[in-house]
């Protein structure tokens, strides 16, 4: 190693550590920037031949030379004196490399120059960074001349290529604006984007700002923006001992550490970090995509736009938001205009009238050019004056495996979503499913609003569907949208889970569930608004989301819940009084256990609290809570409604034929069966609820009770043929004198969940346990029973469906049905 | 050393997770799926339109196991997954001829 790489060297280690890691900016990077120079020139002059010339290129050029940055260095020469040029090389290459410098060095004569930048955009763009460093300074003007000129021949054509490149590095390494690790020098919004302002700048000879490309205010951005970015990339090389320039999770405690940031209530450090990464990051992406916007408009040569026109007056809140009703990009990127809105006199917080509500609304529904409507207005900083929740998620990181953006770029993207799918585009095109929800929406700009703030409870407390939908309710009490708007947006941001968590995490083919998601959605409007919301949730999160998986489920659980609401099995006002009846029941439990009463509310089915009375549920507690045993039976009775007939509660196990083996003993106990309902909890327990009558006399004595219940208990423990002893009973009466026909009808449209099978028959002694005993020898579970006793003639309807949970679909299998029926209720 | 595949409901799989830690089981791989299988798929018809249901969604899970260790997870699984209703899918077990920890290079039973 000769003495000026040593030196060189240790001057390098001593900067790196003259300041905390991460504090080494613009000014260090230049300072380390002159330190090379002196040691290359040096290296050059030693013995230097004549008509070569040393260059510094791309960032070293710039004077951006960070801690493990490449040293990219070009070797001008004639290509006259091949030898002279080799000794030049290896004398100054040979140190560097064996310091352990990454050496970028390129080696050409004028014409190669102009050869290499013709053929490559990055070649171009390293020289027109290129900064005279030793030599013939005469061979470097002739060298890059040609090559600035080639950029600035035609300077629309060289900003699309710098446009083009800029967008093939976001589809490459991602965005520094919200990605999780950002790439700080690549990235979007990244180092590399402000590096590319320089370049349109060394085309033109003229600052950006000198022909209005390029707003004073967003030349303050970009340098504050660059400043950030060199410090915290210096940081991460620093802290991995060589060239890397992403931000990585494991990095990000530490370079948030070195750069000052500290844990604040609600904001991590390495939260606060990654915030301050992503505002940075963002202002560079949006004033790029203007700059180039502004150049392709316009040669960048014409004099500034709109000279000499005279200021207006300050816009309002309400002229900020018709001045960004423009559904043109080109205008939104117009310096005036941008001028205009960060000038604008808006207080804070904002006075909603009437007037800044509507046009508010109206950029809503404008989809992606309202989003970026809502974008621009963030940049200038009013977004929060409007919605002064929207501070609390600005650039917030989202650090899970799902989200790819930030919580407001995730807002923003599902209010997009939102708006294109209510105007009928990205719908999905074979299902007319989705097409269907749309036409169930009457008040889009609710479903706007739900999209908008569904997620602004994630604002670094604890659970965010609670606290956004405490927070959507103020910000729509401000905004002063109408109730009805208000309530359903407010519902969609509590409730936008519930239809992708059920649908991932839950059993669909329990009826009780879709029961209980149809109560707490009500509506089928309220339904559409979910699993509309739903879906620019999961596309706004990243491109994975929305998988047919995911929408398979979703899809399924709303075709269930719809059709739930289209039978009447549930609705507003079903909703409301399943509601009042569990309050009431919870009520009367109130001195019982909670954990206890909670299972309870659980795990009885919906349909039990709608058609039990609560005063009778809570009687019912006692009976049904405590766990059952396998054998065990469990009976309550007491006087019914009407006189002479008893009500009836009949606990056990469920199992297949339980209730035939109920029924039978009940016949032989001689009772008859009024009326019943059969329950099935979740945990495949059955509650059957009975109102019977003595089939002889009036009362029923206890040794009656005693003699069902000592019947039900063989028959459950398998120790007696009911069949048997009922048929033996039923011997000694007359069959009825005037046969009434049986009817059977087996109906799969009544429920999705079961085939229901109804029977009616002429009454006589036992016929529920014939009708129930044929359904067991057919296989099938009864999970309702509903019973319904007229004068002489017994109409009854069963729930049924088989073991492995499927309906009885098959023809034949329904043909077999009706023939055992036919045959069963009549026989003697 | 084994290789455990098995693909269960989608709503099994907080129960199933659950029972494998249980048993010390910490690692394993999940990948949403969709296939068919004795329940086939379904038709559904809405509003009169029909939409088909080809493939129906289920979870696959991925577990490499040490011999010694495969009654216990194959039984954690089975019973975590089962609902007794049609669809709970299936596991299967196939040998694992190597395994190793990328991060460490630690290979066999210690990699498992």
């Amino acid at each position: 190693m000769t003495d000026t790489i040593s030196t060189l060297h240790d001057e390098l280690a001593a900067l790196d550590r003259a300041y905390s890691p991460g504090h080494h900016g613009l000014w260090s990077a230049r300072k380390r920037t002159a330190l090379v120079d002196a040691a290359l020139i040096e290296l050059f002059e030693t013995d230097a031949p004549a008509g070569t010339a040393i260059a510094a290129l791309g960032g070293y050029g710039r004077g951006r030379q960070l801690p493990f940055s490449d040293i990219d260095l070009l070797i001008l020469h004639h290509g006259s004196d091949p030898e002279g040029l080799a000794r030049l090389t290896d004398r100054m290459l040979y140190p560097l490399w064996d310091a352990g410098f990454e050496v970028g060095q390129a080696v050409r004569t004028p014409s190669e120059c102009l050869t290499a930048a013709g053929e490559r955009l990055d070649a171009l763009t390293a020289m027109l960074d290129a900064r005279y460093l030793a030599g013939d300074a005469g061979l470097f003007e002739a060298a890059m001349a040609p090559v600035v000129r080639q950029a600035s021949d035609d300077i629309a054509v060289f900003a699309a290529r710098l446009a083009g490149a800029a967008e093939e590095r976001t589809e490459r390494y991602g965005s520094t604006a919200h990605g999780l690790e950002p790439d700080l020098k690549e990235g979007s919004g990244g180092l590399r984007d402000i590096a590319s302002f320089g370049w349109l700048e060394r085309s033109t000879g003229a600052l950006l700002e000198s022909s209005g490309v390029l707003r004073p205010s967003e030349r303050e951005l970009i340098d504050e923006a660059e400043e950030f970015l060199i410090r915290a990339r210096s940081a991460v090389q620093l802290a991995v001992g060589k060239r890397r320039d992403r931000l990585t999770s494991d990095l990000q405690p530490g370079v948030a550490s070195d750069m000052g940031f500290t844990d604040e209530p609600r904001l991590p450090a390495p939260d606060g970090l990654m915030r301050a990464v992503f505002e940075r990051a963002r202002d560079v992406e949006h004033i790029r995509d203007e700059v180039f916007t502004r150049v392709a408009l316009r040669a960048i040569t014409d004099a500034p736009p709109g000279a000499g026109v005279p200021a207006a007056d300050p816009l309002d809140a309400e002229g900020v938001l018709a001045a960004l009703d423009v559904n043109d990009q080109g205008q939104l990127a117009d310096p005036q205009l941008l001028d205009r809105i960060e000038a604008a006199d808006i207080p804070d917080p904002v006075v909603w009238t009437s007037g800044v509500r509507e046009r508010f609304l109206t950029l809503l529904r404008a989809g992606r050019q309202g989003a970026a409507a809502l974008d621009t207005l963030d940049r200038v900083g009013s977004l929060e004056r409007f919605l002064p929740a929207w501070s609390d998620v600005r650039c917030r990181p989202q650090r899970d495996p799902y989200h790819r953006f930030t919580v407001d770029s995730h807002l923003t993207y599902a209010l997009a979503g939102m708006a294109q799918m209510l105007r009928g585009e990205d719908l999905d095109g074979e299902d007319p499913f989705e097409a269907d929800l749309v036409g169930l929406i009457d008040d889009q700009d609710a479903l706007l609003l739900g999209a908008l703030f569904h997620d602004i409870g994630k604002n670094g407390g604890g659970n965010h569907v609670p606290a956004g939908a405490e927070i959507s309710m103020d910000l729509l009490q401000r905004m002063g949208v109408p109730t009805p708007t208000r309530d359903l947006a407010a519902f969609m941001a509590a409730e936008h889970l519930l239809l992708p968590d059920t649908a991932t995490r839950r059993d669909l083919s329990d009826e009780n569930l879709i029961l209980g998601v149809a109560a707490r959605i009500a509506t089928p409007s309220r339904l559409a608004a979910l699993y509309l919301l739903a879906k620019a949730d999961a596309l706004a999160t990243g491109p994975a989301a929305w998988t047919p998986w995911r929408r398979t489920l979703v899809r399924e659980l709303a075709v269930r819940v719809l059709r739930v609401f289209e039978r009447g099995q549930m609705g507003t006002e079903l909703a409301e009084r399943l509601a009042d009846r569990l309050a009431r029941v919870r009520e009367l439990l109130a001195s019982e256990p909670d954990v206890a009463v909670e299972r309870f509310m659980v795990r009885m089915p919906r349909g039990y609290f709608l058609s039990v009375e609560p005063a009778q549920a809570a009687r019912h507690f006692s009976v049904i809570a405590p766990d059952i045993g396998v054998h065990e039976v469990r009976t309550v009775s007491r006087p019914g409604t009407r006189e002479d007939t008893y009500e009836l509660l009949v606990v056990a196990a469920d199992h297949p034929g339980l209730l035939s083996e109920i029924a039978g003993s009940l016949a032989l106990a001689g009772l008859s069966v009024l009326s019943a309902q059969v329950f099935t909890t979740d945990d495949h327990v059955a509650a059957d609820l009975f109102e019977v009558q003595a089939s002889f006399g009036t009362t029923v004595e206890e040794d009656r009770w005693r003699s069902f219940r000592k019947a039900l208990r063989r028959a459950v423990e398998g120790r007696t043929s009911l069949a048997h002893q009922v048929a033996e009973k039923r011997a000694h009466y007359p069959a009825p004198s005037r046969p009434t026909p049986v009817t059977v009808r087996v109906d799969n449209d009544a429920s999705d969940f079961y085939t229901v099978v109804e029977v009616g028959a002429p009454d006589r002694i036992g016929l529920l346990f014939d009708i129930t005993q044929t359904l067991a020898d057919l296989d099938l579970d009864v999970h309702v029973a509903k019973v319904a006793t007229y004068p002489g003639r017994v109409i009854d309807a069963f729930y049924v469906r088989h073991v492995d949970g499927t309906k009885v679909t098959d023809p034949g299998e329904v043909a077999r049905i009706e023939a055992a029926f036919h045959v069963a209720p009549s026989a003697p | 050393m084994k290789l455990v595949t098995a693909i269960v409901k989608p709503h099994r799989i907080d129960d199933v997770k659950e029972s494998l830690r249980d048993i010390g089981v910490n690692g394993m791989t999940t990948t949403d799926v969709e296939g068919f299988g004795r329940q086939r798929g379904h038709t559904e018809v809405y509003r009169g339109a029909e939409y088909q249901v080809d493939f129906v969604p289920k979870v696959k899970i991925e577990i490499l196991v040490a011999d010694g260790d495969l009654p216990g997870v194959v039984d954690a699984i089975v019973k975590a997954a089962r609902t007794g209703k049609i669809g709970d899918g299936k596991l299967w077990v196939t040998e694992a001829e190597q395994v190793i920890r990328i991060r460490t290079g630690e290979m066999g039973p210690d990699a498992v």
